[in-house]
């Protein structure tokens, strides 16, 4: 139940953080270095094959309960996230001054873990669901943590829509997973797996499914979002967008391959995704000039990889696959924090503006070299090894013939691009020529004025609203970026005292396993990486050792291929963005599909309102008449419901003819009348009408309250006449007339039809036979009605004295309390 | 079981409100007597629930009279759930009334109108009786009409008549559906006119007056296409009668329309309950469509109110177990964060004087209680787990793909998406962003005293999903009862 832990501090963190101030950081980090250490003393009897499990029943009468299963998969992602939670959270501290909502972030980031926890610890795909999306609305919190920005907002935005879209057709797919196997129990489900590739539900769950995955994991479509989302603080996108949250839907392909892998769908999608995302990604991660764009994209790209070799699913790209999730989240990770560094203490991260900061900040670049040197792939660096399994996977991947070629030139152009990158953020930036951000004009031969992507948001989301005083722009979008301006960074920009202590002694923990895992393999290969793999497999996985060396292979030769080629590109590294830029600067791409469809969304909606909500009244007595007509019309003729025969009726009076003739009259009168006196005139002759038919029919006392009523009512009407403007002639257009007309005489035909109809289908008796037999001897009275009114139904009579009684107040206070007037009234 | 206790949340308000009319200048008396009457029928409802589970159907013959000829009112757990959750809601509201409501309508009966609205609310929940039901129906819109309208300006004027000549409109039909199914079965005793219908040997008329009561129960309800009186009635009110009337009101036609389609006309459920269902899904459509479409808390909120109402009605569209079980879940879900919204919305308004989205802004870091509020609020409303919204969406959700009704369900699914984005267009823009110079909110911490009434509902909403086990047992046990009328018709007759 550690999962619950971050929850519980969250709560207390808005009562802390008045007490303790900026020292809360330090009490926030020893959570998760506390269930960090927690998990590792699991590490032993799970690599015996002995997984961790709790039941704790939530809602059981809908199969969702608090499951929590703990093997080598969830465990090596819970040490990921509890590890890189503390270096995060004690690098937070230096980076965040003390004027930032500190209480926020620290509530947000504990929410975000306890949910990340979840996620991949619940065994219940429901609760499962449930902490997911708590990540996404977390980490909607955390972009928009600089809230006062327009770019922020919309990053957040963007995010949260995209990635919830995934959740939402996800948990679709697990209740189509649930109609196979009728529970949510992953493990369960696990047991059942045979029957899930051939059901006929397979593939809905399957694709739904992946929309989930591929969302939160940015893969190609949806990776738009992962750019704009490093609008969140640093050390949040290293963390979430980064490390841990974008591989969330890692996890769960993982998670999901002994259920769904293994069938060709599974094959296809997977590694084709996979592939474009890896190649697209490291090709669009070279164009960014903001360096903090170029490791979202070499995220994207990166996370390609991990999918592509989920794809290609034999044991060694599992284990490769689960390797190289630790692998990224440790180089990755420590780039981003260096990234932070740069940022807050030069105030850009414009890759044109920087250069030789090795000189100031000597160990940040030692940092970085590290990290880049694994996030190259060269030896003696962990990912060195992940990255030749992964070659080596790509070499036997099965399929059709023609990826036996495609998969292994894919793996070799996405990681030449790769190390490129790697090398400008190292060499480019911390070595050459001193320029540290400020002064130097526009070192790019590349400079878009505004970004089409916000342009177009802007436009209906409140225009000219604060873009924030913090300047930096992480477009990182499809389009580059374009402001190259940044003011102040965060805390004291500026300022070049030498490497941050508080920041760089993280980061440097972190980048320093990239070259301890590179060097011992051995120390995570039986702890962790096998469980892993074995847990994403669904049986234990047996694998040649990790190590730096094979002898030489095929792989080893594509390494060799991808540094030779990669130096040149770094080599020729503007030429080449120049080559991008051109290839990747079409006018319509991903985001604008975005932008648009947002707009699109929200003015169709207007449209579709506007036709319908036109404000007028008569328009909708038009439209809710139509649908009377249409649902009872249709009805009563299709179930054959009219009856006009059988009906035992007494004859009808010449008196009766004329008193409806001059009723019907005097309703059609109304219509034509110049002014409102004769208009209810007409309307006091058909309640006249009325008051006669009930004398005709012997019902005096009916006859007397009609009377009655039209008297009071007429003389309210001429009273209230006095101060009325004169009647307007309304203007309505001939059609529209004549479909009122149409709709009127189709009304009252269908409600006469239904009445006679009623009368000729009385098949019971009624009730009113006992209040006839009953109403002197229970109710001592002679008058029927006036038993019924008082003593049988005199319920409803004191629901009708109400409705009076209040009408009655109701015209004194509307009388009384007028605008203007209003309050002050005494 | 016949028993005088389940008047009593019809008739304690009714008096409450006349004693209130003697006070109309004492102000302070008006609202303790309010306060103190508004938690005596709240203890009175949850009692009245707790005696359902312990005895079974509550019922009461007025006057004493046998039984289809007495109008008789009848308390089974869906009855029970719906009183209590009224006088939940007219709690909070009345509360939250006291701070926002200008002294002008308190001394104009205010108060007094309010009980009668409950009055009214609590008597149609309760009725075992069609004509009974139209009578209620009277009690709470001319109670709704002059609280809508009470203060007179121009736009109350307007938007107020539209609403109430609407529903006379839609009473004048619910007249002609009960005359037609009086002459045909004779009786206006719902359990009396169930078993008539199901012993009557032809029934197409009868499946034409179902359609009627459809219209009716949907125009109250605001079903599509139906719908068209409230966006615009519930913006011009006060944000606590919005709240009032946005959390309850439309559920009062739901609440009937769900009666009589699981107690009279179940006799065709392909034909009347498909037809049910193709309505709640353009509900849901076009009523989120609306919310998208404008720029204004309120409205928006009200837009919302219509798509909400689809998913209730996709339950009854269902008609199984589950499903029923998921829509008497979404209407306790509803009720409570429906409000809430409204009272949050009557917050911002109270800070800041206004609800437009373009004049807003930043009041996450002037006003950070309310933007926690409001986000735990909307994020329930939407759906995202682990609030109630999720769990009663997730039920109706799995009751839809187990009779393979996947259109339904992914408009479902849809909407929920689009909710979601709707509620985070006004978290963007009320409470991030930069404060408006021109609309500064209002410094100093006076406004929380208004904020107990509005976290009362959103813990309960947080309650009711982690605790979604209980109310899914409570909605799951009063499914059960509303599928089965023989319970219903033995416990009346």
């Amino acid at each position: 139940m550690a999962v619950l832990a971050p929850f519980a501090l969250a709560v207390l963190v808005p009562f802390l953080y008045p007490a303790l101030g900026r020292r809360i950081g330090w009490l926030v980090a020893l959570l998760p270095f506390s269930l960090f250490v927690k998990y590792l003393s699991l590490i032993p009897p799970i690599m015996q094959g002995e997984p961790i499990f709790i039941n704790q029943a939530w809602i059981p009468s809908m199969g969702i309960n608090l499951t929590i299963y703990l093997d080598g998969l969830s465990l090596l992602f819970s040490l990921l996230i509890t590890g890189i939670g503390t270096i995060i959270t004690v690098y937070s501290i230096s980076y965040l001054g003390a004027e930032e909502a500190l209480g926020n972030f620290y509530v947000y980031i504990l929410l975000f873990m306890g949910a990340m926890l979840g996620t991949v610890q619940s065994s219940n795909l429901v609760t499962l669901y449930v902490f997911w999306e708590l990540t996404s609305i977390s980490s909607f919190l955390l972009i928009g943590f600089w809230f006062h920005r327009e770019e922020s907002k919309y990053g957040a935005l963007k995010s949260m829509l995209i990635t919830v879209f995934g959740g939402l057709a996800m948990i679709a797919g697990f209740l189509f997973l649930y109609l196979i196997t009728g529970t949510f129990e992953i493990r369960e489900i696990v047991a059942q797996a045979g029957k899930v590739p051939g059901s006929i539900y397979y593939l809905p769950a399957l694709v739904l499914i992946l929309l989930g995955a591929f969302t939160k994991s940015a893969q190609f479509p949806f990776h738009i979002w992962l750019p704009n989302a490093m609008e969140a603080p640093t050390p949040i996108s290293a963390y979430l967008h980064s490390a841990t949250m974008v591989k969330a839907g890692i996890y769960l392909m993982a998670r999901m391959t002994p259920v769904l892998g293994g069938t060709l769908e599974w094959f296809y999608i997977l590694s084709f995704v996979g592939m474009i995302t890896l190649v697209y990604g490291s090709f669009m991660a070279i164009r960014q000039s903001d360096l903090k764009a170029m490791l979202a994209f070499s995220t994207i790209s990166q996370l390609g990889l991990i999918t592509f070799l989920l794809g290609i699913n034999t044991k060694l790209a599992v284990a490769a696959a689960v390797f190289h999730i630790l692998n990224h989240a440790t180089f990755k990770g420590s780039m981003f924090l260096v990234v932070g560094i740069v940022d807050h203490e030069t105030g850009t991260r414009q890759v044109d503006r920087l250069g030789g900061l090795a000189r100031l900040f000597p160990i940040t670049a030692l940092v970085m070299m590290l990290a880049s040197a694994a996030s190259a792939g060269l030896p003696p660096f962990n990912a060195f090894i992940s990255k030749e399994m992964f070659f080596e996977a790509t070499l036997h991947a099965g399929g059709a013939p023609f990826t036996a070629w495609l998969f292994p030139a894919a793996a070799v152009v996405g990681s030449i691009f790769t190390f490129v990158y790697s090398a400008v953020m190292a060499l480019k930036v911390f070595f050459g020529p001193l320029q540290a951000g400020e002064g130097h004009g526009h070192g790019s031969h590349h400079t878009h004025d505004v970004s089409p992507t916000y342009a177009v948001t802007h436009g209906h989301d409140a225009p000219e609203r604060a873009h924030g005083h913090r300047g930096h722009d992480t477009h990182g979008s499809d389009h580059g970026s374009g402001h190259h301006d940044h003011e102040a960074g965060h805390g004291h920009g500026g300022g070049h005292h030498g490497d941050p202590w508080g920041m760089v002694l993280p980061a440097l923990a972190l980048a320093s396993l990239t070259l301890i895992i590179g060097l011992f393999p051995g120390l995570v290969e039986y702890s962790l990486v096998l469980p892993a793999a074995s847990g994403a497999w669904g049986s234990a996985v047996k694998i040649p050792h990790l190590a730096l060396w094979h002898g030489f292979n095929p792989p080893l030769f594509m390494s060799a291929v991808v540094v030779l080629l990669g130096l040149l590109g770094y080599r020729y590294f503007y030429r080449l963005r120049d080559v991008v830029e051109s290839v990747q600067n079409a006018r319509f791409n991903l985001n604008v599909l975005y932008d648009r469809g947002v707009d699109g969304l929200v003015k169709g909606a207007r449209w579709l309102t506007d036709i319908q909500m036109t404000g007028y009244l008569r328009d909708y007595l038009v439209f809710i008449s139509l649908f009377f007509i249409a649902a009872v019309g249709y009805t009563v003729w299709a179930k054959n419901g009219l009856k006009f025969t059988g009906m035992d009726l007494a004859p009808v009076s010449v008196y009766e003819y004329v008193l409806a003739g001059v009723m019907v009259v005097a309703t059609l009168a109304v219509l034509w009348m110049p002014n409102r006196l004769a208009a209810i005139l007409s309307l006091g002759v058909v309640g006249m009408g009325v008051t006669l038919m009930f004398i005709l029919f012997r019902a005096p006392d009916l006859a007397l309250t009609q009377l009655i009523v039209e008297a009071v009512s007429l003389a309210m009407f001429l009273l209230v006449f006095a101060h009325l403007p004169e009647l307007k002639k309304e203007i309505v257009s001939r059609s529209e007339k004549a479909i009122n007309a149409v709709v009127a005489v189709a009304s009252g035909t269908l409600i006469t039809m239904l009445l006679i109809s009623g009368n000729a289908t009385r098949l019971f008796d009624p009730i009113s036979r006992y209040y006839v037999e009953n109403s002197y001897k229970l109710g001592g009275g002679d008058n029927i009605v006036n038993v019924i009114l008082v003593d049988f139904r005199g319920y409803d009579t004191m629901g009708e004295i109400t409705v009076v009684a209040v009408a009655a107040f109701s015209v004194y206070a509307l009388v009384k309390l007028r605008p203007g007037k209003g309050g002050k009234q005494r | 079981m016949n028993t005088n206790l389940i008047v009593l949340p019809v008739i304690v308000p009714m008096i409450t409100g006349i004693i209130l009319l003697f006070f109309y200048r004492q102000v302070k008396v008006q609202r303790v007597l309010a306060a103190i009457s508004a938690l005596a029928v709240m203890a009175l409802s949850l009692y009245i629930v707790y005696a359902v589970q312990q005895q079974g159907i509550l019922t009461l013959r007025v006057g004493h009279f046998p039984a289809p000829f007495a109008i008789v009112m009848v308390a089974d757990l869906f009855a029970g759930i719906m009183i209590s959750l009224s006088s939940l809601v007219s709690l909070a509201c009345l509360f939250f009334s006291f701070g926002t409501i200008d002294a002008g309508k308190e001394r104009h009966f205010y108060y007094a109108f309010y009980q009668i609205q409950v009055m009214g609310i609590n008597g149609a929940f309760l009725t075992g009786d069609i004509f009974n039901l139209f009578v209620f129906f009277e009690i709470l819109l001319i109670a709704s009409y002059i609280l809508l309208v009470l203060g007179g300006q121009a736009a109350q004027l307007r938007e107020s008549l539209k609403y109430m000549i609407i529903n006379m409109f839609s009473s004048v039909f619910f007249l002609l559906a009960v005359a037609v199914l009086y002459s045909i079965t004779g009786t206006l005793n719902m359990a009396d006119i169930a078993v008539k219908v199901s012993q009557a040997p032809e029934k197409g008329l009868l499946t034409a007056v179902s359609m009627v009561f459809l219209v009716v129960f949907g125009l109250k309800g605001s079903l599509f296409p139906l719908y068209f009186w409230l966006p615009r009635s519930y913006f011009v009110a006060p944000s606590a009668i919005a709240a009032f009337f946005g959390g309850l009101l439309t559920k009062v036609g739901i609440y009937a329309s769900i009666r009589i389609f699981t107690l009279i006309f179940t006799y065709d459920t392909s034909y009347t309950h498909n037809i049910i269902l193709y309505m709640s899904g353009f509900t849901m459509l076009l009523g989120v469509l609306g919310a998208l479409s404008q720029n204004d808390f309120k409205r928006i909120l009200s837009y919302h109110i219509i798509s909400q109402v689809g998913y209730m009605v996709m339950g009854l569209g269902l008609y199984s177990p589950l499903a029923i079980a998921g829509a008497v879940f979404y209407i306790v879900h509803h009720i409570i964060v429906k409000s809430c919204l409204f009272l949050v919305a009557g917050l911002t308004e109270k800070v800041t004087g206004t609800t437009d989205l373009y004049k807003l802004g930043g009041l996450m870091k002037t006003h950070p209680v309310i933007a926690w509020l409001f986000l735990a609020a909307g994020l329930s409303l939407a759906g995202a787990p682990p609030l109630s919204g999720f769990f009663s969406k997730f039920a109706l959700m799995q009751a839809g793909l187990q009779q393979g009704r996947y259109g339904i369900v992914f408009v479902a699914i849809l909407v929920s998406f689009l909710t979601l984005f709707s509620m985070m267009k006004i978290f963007r823009f009320v409470f991030w962003g930069v404060t408006n110079k021109e609309h500064p909110p209002v410094q100093g911490l006076g406004y929380l005293s208004l904020v107990p009434p509005v976290a009362i509902l959103v813990v309960l909403s947080v309650f009711f999903g982690l605790n979604a086990e209980w109310i899914m047992g409570v909605a799951t046990a009063s499914a059960e009862q509303l599928l089965d009328p023989q319970a219903y018709i033995q416990a009346v007759l």
